[in-house]
């Protein structure tokens, strides 16, 4: 097991580098350049322009720009914003964990629920319920969580005004507000993010989910304990549902780097203020360092979540550990 | 209350802050020495009111002495100094520091302090915005506190982040990405702000500023840009538009770089045959107007009967055929010499306005046989080339400065390679301008600057195709609200807030 461990990081640090360099060659290559100098905005002349450059190190060559940046992470700093001018490591802190409660919440809420549909489409399979639900599944991973955002805005935010339309409190009322109040008024706002963040996700998960258990209900340990007496019921949750388990274990791994993805545009969408506006902000600035930063932390989540999955499904069966 | 923001801020520290949000902030965090009034006159003393300085006195044509107002102290309870002023003075001209403002304030050789409450500046040379640019450009910053902050790392220090000020507000919380709350500082000297408290809230977009602000969720956006947007507002009885002066203009320019436009004839067929009215209409409806140049309708220069060039495509016709440009095989675009009289419009995709008025232009100037090929990009881009002078034509926008000493900065010779993107140089438009910048007073000032404004509309340096209606939307429960039009919150400590029972149905 340990070998096994060892290997799977060994690969996941592989996939983090390979990803940084990535995002570093993209952001690179694409057109325009840091709005250090935006004329309109700052005014500033050339002279001040090419100073700015030249603190930034942006008049090196891309190889040592890129070698430098990887030798300054691997002291453990992450560089300047070109656009706040602080330290990119304290503003990844500050954004991390709103995009933290926002994933898990979501995360949390896909999983458990795409498994109890699926498992309900399974146990019903054929059924007209079932197929209500496969369709249903089918459209909320076909809708671009942007529009699915902003369809749950528009209708529980704006026309029935149960929910707030955006950010993370209300700002007037929390210095009111006792600590319950607080937590009360932070899930009140991560309701609609978190659910247009969760749902393509479900309905992933509940397709996975349905297949698996169907696939369990007709294996023999399941038909032997039918045979035994035990009632449908408990053969569905206790031996069918706990046995299909294992590859939704590794599909929440795998949606981390989704989730992640998800939390641009609906951090952008919602005003929630974390990574995923960062990350939208930073494209727009050309923020090279922020995006530089994001790319490694989120590259680091994914192959977190990707061993961490591996892991799991490693020790609950061996014959996972080659 | 509660004011809705379109991104969050870069710093609060004026020297660096460049962001709109960041710079209005800093602006109720740290007054200026003096401010300009709603005229916005820039060239007289008489357009200023005292705010920390209690009165100024020219010594001569080169000095000005600044009285500070005893009463003036930090937030930490720490007097404010002519020892502040001149300290101020060294930041803002340290190239370490990096700040814009830095070009504004090159005119002044010194500034000293002459007792604990005299701050004299002495300027390079005599001109009539020698006030304003002190004024307006140097915030008064606290020596004690940022004394030992080495200048290189200002941007990046916890009090560019968490300001010590003087002003009416003292600044409470930044949450980056979501919100920056200030409250009144109830012992400020010039009177203690009427709301207790402002929370800058970053809303993700107009559309959603607009509905935090329709909700109740928001009491005040400084601008609507969108004309469906305003009508959404407009409909509303709990908000209200409030108009004032628009700072804005944006048109096109042409990169005299390319030889086709530096053809003044050219350049005038294709300003008459833009039909700017029905542009304007396209795009604003009642909400933006045709402005008479260069100039915006905040600016004290402005003046609506300036000498344009008319809309008539028979007389742009006529000029294309008389240089030479005709359609000889009918395809609709115009040659000359076998090259067709075609070019590209550079548009950033941030602006759906520029993008939808440069399709406008396209179908119109079709009409007299030019083929405008529009190009969309990034900002970043239209940034980069508009700065590289790698473009023909570009669809600019501009947020003007109360002085109209900015124009010169867009079309005069010395603005090449800086923000005179299409690099117009005309000798007599300078000498204009020159004469302009250095009248003595208002009156001797505005005819010249006519004369330089219809100069540019003569020449067709560029094409000032529109400038927005400004309309701030405000809460009907947010009372007692005027607004200075360069910078709208600058009366903000008298705004009031009623109850919400006695705002209802006004």
């Amino acid at each position: 097991m340990a070998r096994f461990a060892l290997r799977r990081l060994l690969h996941a640090s592989a996939t983090v580098l390979l990803a940084v360099t990535l995002a570093f060659v993209l952001a690179h290559a694409a057109p325009g350049e840091p709005m250090l100098a935006d004329a309109e905005r700052l005014r500033a002349d050339a002279g001040t322009v090419a100073r700015l450059r030249e603190d930034f190190g942006l008049d090196r060559p891309l190889w040592t720009q890129y070698a430098l940046w990887l030798a300054n992470v691997a002291r453990g700093d992450l560089g300047q914003s070109f656009t706040t001018r602080r330290p990119v490591a304290e503003l990844l802190l500050e954004r991390i964990p709103p995009t933290l409660l926002l994933t898990v919440s979501a995360l949390a809420l896909a999983v458990v629920s795409g498994v109890t549909l699926g498992t309900l489409q399974a146990a019903r399979a054929g059924t007209a319920l079932d197929g209500l639900l496969g369709a249903a599944t089918t459209i909320a991973h076909s809708i671009p969580v942007f529009w699915l955002g902003l369809l749950l805005l528009l209708v529980f935010g704006q026309q029935l005004g149960w929910l707030p339309l955006g950010g993370m409190s209300s700002p007037l009322a929390e210095s009111t507000m006792g600590a319950m109040e607080r937590v009360w008024d932070v899930l009140r706002h991560l309701v609609l993010p978190g659910l247009t963040l969760a749902l393509v996700q479900a309905a992933t998960f509940a397709r996975h989910q349905r297949s698996a258990v169907l696939d369990a209900l007709g294996e023999d340990f399941v038909r032997a304990a039918r045979a035994r007496g035990v009632g449908e019921a408990r053969a569905l949750l206790r031996h069918a549902l706990r046995a299909s388990l294992a590859p939704t274990i590794t599909l929440a791994g795998m949606a981390v780097p989704a989730l992640l993805a998800g939390t641009v545009l609906v951090e952008t969408v919602f005003g929630w203020p974390g990574m995923g506006r960062l990350t939208a902000d930073a494209i727009a600035a050309r923020d090279y360092n922020v995006l530089q930063a994001v790319a490694l932390v989120a590259g680091v989540a994914a192959a977190l979540g990707t061993l961490a999955a591996d892991l799991s499904l490693a020790a609950l069966d061996p014959r996972h550990r080659k | 209350m509660v004011v809705a923001i379109p991104g969050d801020a870069d710093a609060l520290l004026p020297p660096i802050a460049t962001s709109q949000v960041g710079a209005q902030i800093a602006d109720l965090l740290f007054p200026r020495l003096a401010a300009l009034t709603h005229e916005l006159n820039t060239v007289d003393d008489s357009g200023f009111v005292p705010v920390l300085a209690e009165r100024w006195e020219r010594r001569d044509s080169l000095t000005i002495a600044f009285h500070l107002d005893p009463r003036g102290r930090w937030r930490d309870g720490v007097p404010i100094t002519a020892g502040d002023v001149v300290f101020s003075h060294e930041v803002y001209s340290d190239p370490a520091v990096g700040s814009p403002y830095r070009a504004n304030l090159s005119r002044v050789v010194r500034v000293s302090a002459e007792s604990e409450h005299v701050a004299v500046v002495r300027f390079s040379g005599w001109y009539p915005e020698q006030l304003y640019d002190v004024a307006h450009y140097l915030r008064v910053l606290p020596r004690h506190l940022l004394d030992s902050v080495p200048r290189a790392s200002l941007a990046s220090s916890r009090f560019a982040r968490e300001p010590i000020g003087s002003g009416p507000f003292r600044f409470v919380r930044w949450r980056p990405g979501e919100l920056i709350e200030v409250e009144a500082d109830t012992t400020w000297f010039r009177g203690r702000p009427r709301l207790d408290r402002i929370v800058f809230r970053v809303l993700p977009d107009v559309p959603a500023a607009v509905t935090a602000l329709l909700a109740g969720e928001a009491d005040a956006m400084e601008v609507i840009p969108q004309r469906d947007e305003l009508e959404r507002v407009r409909r509303d009885t709990t908000v209200r538009l409030v108009p004032y002066p628009s700072p804005f203009v944006a048109g096109v320019a042409f990169n005299l770089r390319r030889p086709q436009f530096a053809e003044r004839e050219l350049r005038r067929a294709l300003a008459m045959a833009t039909d700017r009215a029905t542009i304007v209409r396209s795009l604003f409806g009642e909400w933006g107007e045709v402005p008479p140049g260069a100039t915006s309708r905040m600016q004290w220069i402005s003046q609506s009967d300036v000498r344009q060039l008319p809309f008539d495509t028979a007389a742009a016709a006529r000029l294309l055929d008389s240089l030479g440009w005709r359609d000889g095989n009918s395809d609709g675009v115009r040659e000359r010499a076998g090259r067709p009289l075609r070019f590209t419009l550079l548009v950033p995709t941030t602006s759906r306005l520029r993008q939808e008025g440069a399709v406008l232009l396209q179908a119109q100037w079709r009409r007299i046989g030019v083929d405008l090929r529009v190009r969309a990009v990034d900002f970043p881009v239209f940034d980069r080339e508009t700065r590289a002078g790698n473009f023909d034509a570009a669809f600019f926008s501009r947020t003007l400065d109360p002085s109209p000493a900015s124009i010169a900065q867009y079309f005069g010779t010395a603005g090449i390679g800086g923000d005179n993107i299409g690099a117009w140089s005309d000798p007599a438009f300078d000498s204009l301008v020159a004469a302009a910048t250095s009248a003595r007073t208002r009156e001797q000032a505005l005819p010249r600057w006519r004369a330089a404004l219809e100069r540019l509309n003569d020449e067709a340096a560029a094409i000032h195709i529109y400038a927005p209606r400004n309309h701030a939307a405000i809460a009907r429960r947010i009372t007692n609200v005027t607004i200075r039009p360069d910078y709208w919150l600058a009366t903000v400590e008298s705004w009031g807030r009623a109850t919400d029972a006695s705002s209802r149905g006004h």
